[in-house]
């Protein structure tokens, strides 16, 4: 086992490597801003005594060096400051928020993992049948339709013409009582955010898993499957669909990045309570504690995903542990 | 090359391009003006809504036949500038009942009424209170708008009479929040999402091939720094950063197409650095490399014409990438407000509560507009994949 | 026994139909190791495969392949898998990827035991072990994953995954292409040796003359789809009746110098 653990502890070591820069590139984007970059860090209709006070606090008025130190130490221990806009620590708005990105972007991204990965099984299997058709067809056109757009004309259908669902945020006001009321009202609030992504992502999916099983099925060890005498399904379920799981896997984990930008636009479309939307309104509103943090958060996230993407290919496909340096 | 110029999608962009081009010309109005009411529906919608409208009376015109089988306006104006020889009235006819807007003296008359004007009301004898649109128009059929004069001389005019009527429609696309049609914005849109979404892809591929020959030629130690580079831009959650340095550091166009470009090249990059490893190991590489060539004239002369091919359909694919970024970024209200955009026309429309008054044409043609441009760069990168797909088996097999 | 009568096999592409098999007949009686030997595209793996029924869906069979008195060509599909592997057993090209890559040997071999019979776990351990003995390979390998294996290495685990389930009949398709010539020799003799320890029947399909000489007790040549001739080693080489078998073995001794 110890080419695994080589394995994980370099692919630790670049995740570290590229956290490093982000901090970096994070520090430095919020202070080169246009303007008086200590603007940036205090609220400006704070006392000129408040002001001073603050500045020893964050070192103001210390070398930049020092700056960048005392700033390490507040993003490893979360510590991000007070929001010019609510005047809460920016860590109470976050962790509010937090939970509901998580919850739509973790069910937006299982269920179209799901549903495409189902669908484009079956259509590599009942190849020229209607389904394959609608996979193809599906796979090739959602990319091209923005996400704002299908998500503001399904507002319109289901929430303006036919008002099925709310029209904005994450629950009703004023909230229900009672625990199963308020996690119907939470999940109603989801199903159109939920749906639209689901719908713009699946076909992607689909046509992905699709590729991926045709080339499959045409390999030899799936003739061998069958001239073993093993039943049709254990050699798509069991052979088939086994050696798709590590592409799969690290598609599914990839992925996780570019849902968060979806996070954004959807939680803004559907005025959700999320890290996203608090992103955007942080920036219009040039709350740059809260901005910087938001964005800090999400980048670590992406982090944190590729790197679970990394490790777990290493489990499923055994191949990849014997890699050499120098690819 | 015959059957590119068949295609339909190369086609239509072409048609497209042309209308961006020569629509600047031809638009009567420019597309940043109030023309009619705010949120007006298209004409071809809600046929008993008026459409808005605009009747003058001039020199030997002094009467015109307005047909009304509309509901009444919204808001009526009156203007005009002119000289007239006998005493005469403006007067309005409707089916029923005849109303003298106002008198007109022999000579020069300058005047400019509004429908709410109190002393406008009074003289028709309406409450102050009165909606004159409605009390006016309260009836459909046959009107009849004309200077009368007070006796039987024919007058003669000089000058125009105006009668602007603000009804609920206009236009093929009707109107936005602010009263602007949106056809004209529409067409004026084009311009934004073609040249940001090429550009900035074009400078995504040149960054991507630049680092990619170099980083698959170079090998070693430039290789591991580009590829690092790599990764870690790739680790950076590109809506975010995007929206970060947009908001700081300029809303203008040619800044977002930089900053779009700075995150879009990494793709092409790996791609041609697998290509030039390939590469580079052939025979007729080494070859050259035996004869004392110099490793520029290798990449210029030899390497890069292979990845010309591969490098034109990754163009043609990442369009639509930058499309939906730039149109993404002025969704979320981070563009420059002065520049009409499809993706800002939605911002407007999500925040200025186009669905709540149910005006989905406001929504329909902006975003159909992006996913038409995305499909069509699409199906041109799909055609040129096609075209390599020979080429490249043939340059592998070197 | 397995005969083959008047088999014919036909690739239907949009195109056009090409033939690759025109009426063949042959023979594997059971303790016997039939060589069938020709150059590529004679049809001699379109015949094998067309055996365990593993030909493309884009093919047209005609003629009759006899399991004893089973027509293996008109069976029902679950029939057909009751009778894959553990009646005929399928031993795959050198240069295939016969083994999933992403599951270990073990598995595969433990796969066919429990599908095709009933054995307690610690029997199932048992057979493993015991079949990759007989070929040649440690036990150590069953954990191993396919691309950890050589290529010698990986034919010797696909002949211990044919043996698993005591299959009456053995088909090799070529199985020492790619390889070199001191693991073909071993291969070969493997599969000759455990052919006639158990009284298996095998079909040995080859373009190497030599090779199928060395180890076979009938041989039939294949010529454009067509057995153009049939006898025993000697009989080939030293009196070849057809204008290709000729040819064959003409190229044979100009190689070897002398008759074998």
């Amino acid at each position: 086992m110890t080419e695994m653990k080589s394995y994980w502890w370099r692919r630790i070591a670049g995740s570290l490597l590229v956290l490093f820069v982000v901090l970096i590139l994070n520090f430095f984007l919020f202070r080169l801003m246009p303007g008086d970059p200590v603007a940036t860090m205090l609220d400006p209709r704070f006392s000129p005594e408040a002001k001073a006070e603050l500045s020893k606090l964050y070192g103001l008025d210390k070398p930049l060096s020092f700056q960048f130190l005392l700033y390490l130490k507040q993003m490893i221990t979360f510590n991000f400051g007070y929001s010019f806009l609510t005047g809460r620590t920016v860590w109470e708005e976050l962790a509010t928020r937090l939970p509901n990105t998580i919850t739509l972007l973790g069910s937006a991204l299982l269920l179209s993992a799901f549903l495409g990965t189902w669908l484009g099984i079956q259509a590599a299997l009942k190849r020229g049948k209607w389904i394959e058709k609608i996979v193809l067809w599906s796979g090739a056109v959602s990319f091209s339709f923005p996400s704002f757009f299908v998500q503001l004309l399904l507002l319109l259908i289901f929430a303006y013409a036919i008002p099925l669902f709310p029209l904005r945020g994450s629950v009703s006001v004023p909230p229900p009582i009672g625990f199963w009321a308020q996690l119907t009202d939470h999940i109603w609030h989801l199903i159109l955010p939920v749906g639209s992504l689901v719908l713009l992502g699946f076909g992607g999916w689909a046509l992905y898993v699709r590729n991926l099983m045709v080339k499959v099925l045409s390999e030899d060890f799936i003739l061998m499957g069958e001239a073993r005498g093993l039943p049709e399904k254990h050699i798509v379920w069991n052979h088939a669909f086994r050696t798709l799981l590590p592409p799969l896997l690290t598609i599914f984990l990839l992925s996780l990045p570019g849902i968060i930008s979806g996070a954004v636009i959807t939680e803004t479309v559907f005025s959700l309570h999320g890290v996203g939307r608090f992103l955007l309104e942080a920036i219009t509103g040039q709350d740059y504690p809260s901005a910087g943090a938001s964005f800090y958060l999400l980048a670590l996230l992406t982090i944190f995903c590729n790197l679970a993407a990394d490790l777990l290919y290493g489990i499923v496909d055994p191949r990849v542990r014997f890699e050499r340096r120098g690819r | 090359m015959m059957s590119l110029f068949r295609r339909w999608s190369f086609l239509l962009l072409l048609f497209i391009a042309v209308l961006s081009i020569l629509a600047p010309f031809s638009l009567s109005v420019s597309p940043n003006q109030e023309v009619a009411p705010p949120f007006s529906t298209p004409l071809w919608l809600k046929r008993n809504l008026p459409p808005t409208m605009k009747i003058t009376l001039s020199e030997n015109i002094l009467k015109k036949n307005i047909a009304w089988p509309y509901n009444p306006p919204t808001q009526i104006h009156l203007s005009g500038e002119i000289t007239l020889s006998v005493p005469s009235a403006l007067v309005l006819e409707t089916p029923t009942q005849k109303f003298v807007l106002h008198h007109l003296t022999v000579g020069k008359n300058t005047f400019d009424i509004d429908g709410r004007d109190l002393s406008f009301k009074q003289r028709l004898n309406f409450s102050p209170f009165a909606q004159i649109p409605s009390e006016l128009f309260s009836e459909k059929g046959e009107y009849i708008f004309r200077v009368e004069p007070d006796f039987s001389a024919p007058p003669e005019m000089r000058g125009t009479i105006t009668f602007d009527i603000k009804g609920g429609r206009w236009g093929l696309l009707g109107t936005d929040q602010r009263g602007r049609d949106i056809f004209s914005l529409f067409i004026a849109g084009i311009r934004v999402s073609l040249i940001v979404g090429i550009s900035a892809t074009l400078l995504a591929s040149l960054l991507g091939l630049f680092f990619g020959l170099i980083s698959g030629y170079a090998g070693g130690w430039t290789d591991t720094i580009i590829m690092r580079g790599v990764d870690i831009l790739l680790s950076i959650p590109i809506l975010p950063i995007l929206m970060v340095l947009a908001a700081y550091w300029g809303k203008g166009l040619w800044q977002l197409v930089l900053i779009l470009s700075l995150f879009s090249w990494m793709g092409t990059a790996r791609t041609v650095r697998a290509m030039t490893l390939s590469l580079r190991d052939s025979s007729y590489i080494e070859g050259l490399r035996g004869l004392g060539a110099p490793t520029f004239y290798i990449l210029w002369r030899h390497l890069l014409p292979e990845t010309l091919p591969l490098l034109l359909a990754n163009i043609a694919l990442g369009v639509p990438g930058a499309i939906l970024a730039e149109a993404g970024i002025s969704f979320l209200g981070l563009s420059d407000p002065r520049i009409i955009s499809w993706g800002r026309m939605l911002h407007e429309a999500h925040s200025f509560g186009a669905f709540t008054r149910g005006a989905w044409w406001m929504l329909l043609p902006p975003g159909l507009g992006i996913t038409l441009l995305c499909l069509i760069f699409l199906d041109l990168g799909k055609f040129l994949e096609e075209q390599i797909d020979p080429q490249l088996k043939g340059a592998l097999k070197q | 026994m397995i005969q083959i009568i008047d088999l014919s096999i036909t690739y239907i592409t949009p195109s056009k139909s090409v033939f690759a098999v025109n009426n063949a007949s042959l023979s594997i009686p059971k303790g016997e190791i039939i060589g069938l030997v020709g150059e590529s595209g004679s049809g001699k793996s379109s015949l094998l495969m067309a055996i365990p029924r593993l030909l493309p869906s884009n093919t047209e069979v005609s003629g009759a392949i006899l399991l004893d008195d089973l027509d293996i060509l008109s069976l029902k599909k679950d029939t057909l898998n009751t009778i894959r592997w553990k009646e005929i057993a399928l031993i795959p090209q050198g240069a295939m990827n016969s083994f999933t890559p992403v599951l270990t040997i073990g598995k595969h071999i433990e796969e066919v035991l429990t599908f095709h019979m009933e054995l307690p776990p610690h029997a199932i351990k048992q057979r493993c072990e015991r079949v990759m003995k007989e070929a040649g390979l440690d036990a150590s390998y069953l954990n191993r994953y396919p691309h950890e294996l050589s290529g010698g290495q990986k034919q010797r685990a696909a002949i211990a995954t044919a043996l698993a389930c005591n299959p009456t009949f053995l088909l090799a398709d070529e199985p020492t292409t790619a390889l070199d010539v001191i693991t073909q020799r071993e291969i070969v003799e493997t599969l000759a040796t455990l052919t006639k320890e158990k009284d298996m029947g095998l079909l040995f399909v080859t373009h190497d003359l030599p090779l199928a000489a060395q180890i076979c007790d009938k041989i039939a040549v294949m010529h454009e789809g067509e057995i153009v001739e049939k006898g025993s080693p000697e009989e080939i080489v030293k009196n070849p009746h057809h204008e290709h078998t000729k040819q064959l073995v003409k190229a044979l001794l100009h190689l070897e110098g002398e008759e074998i």
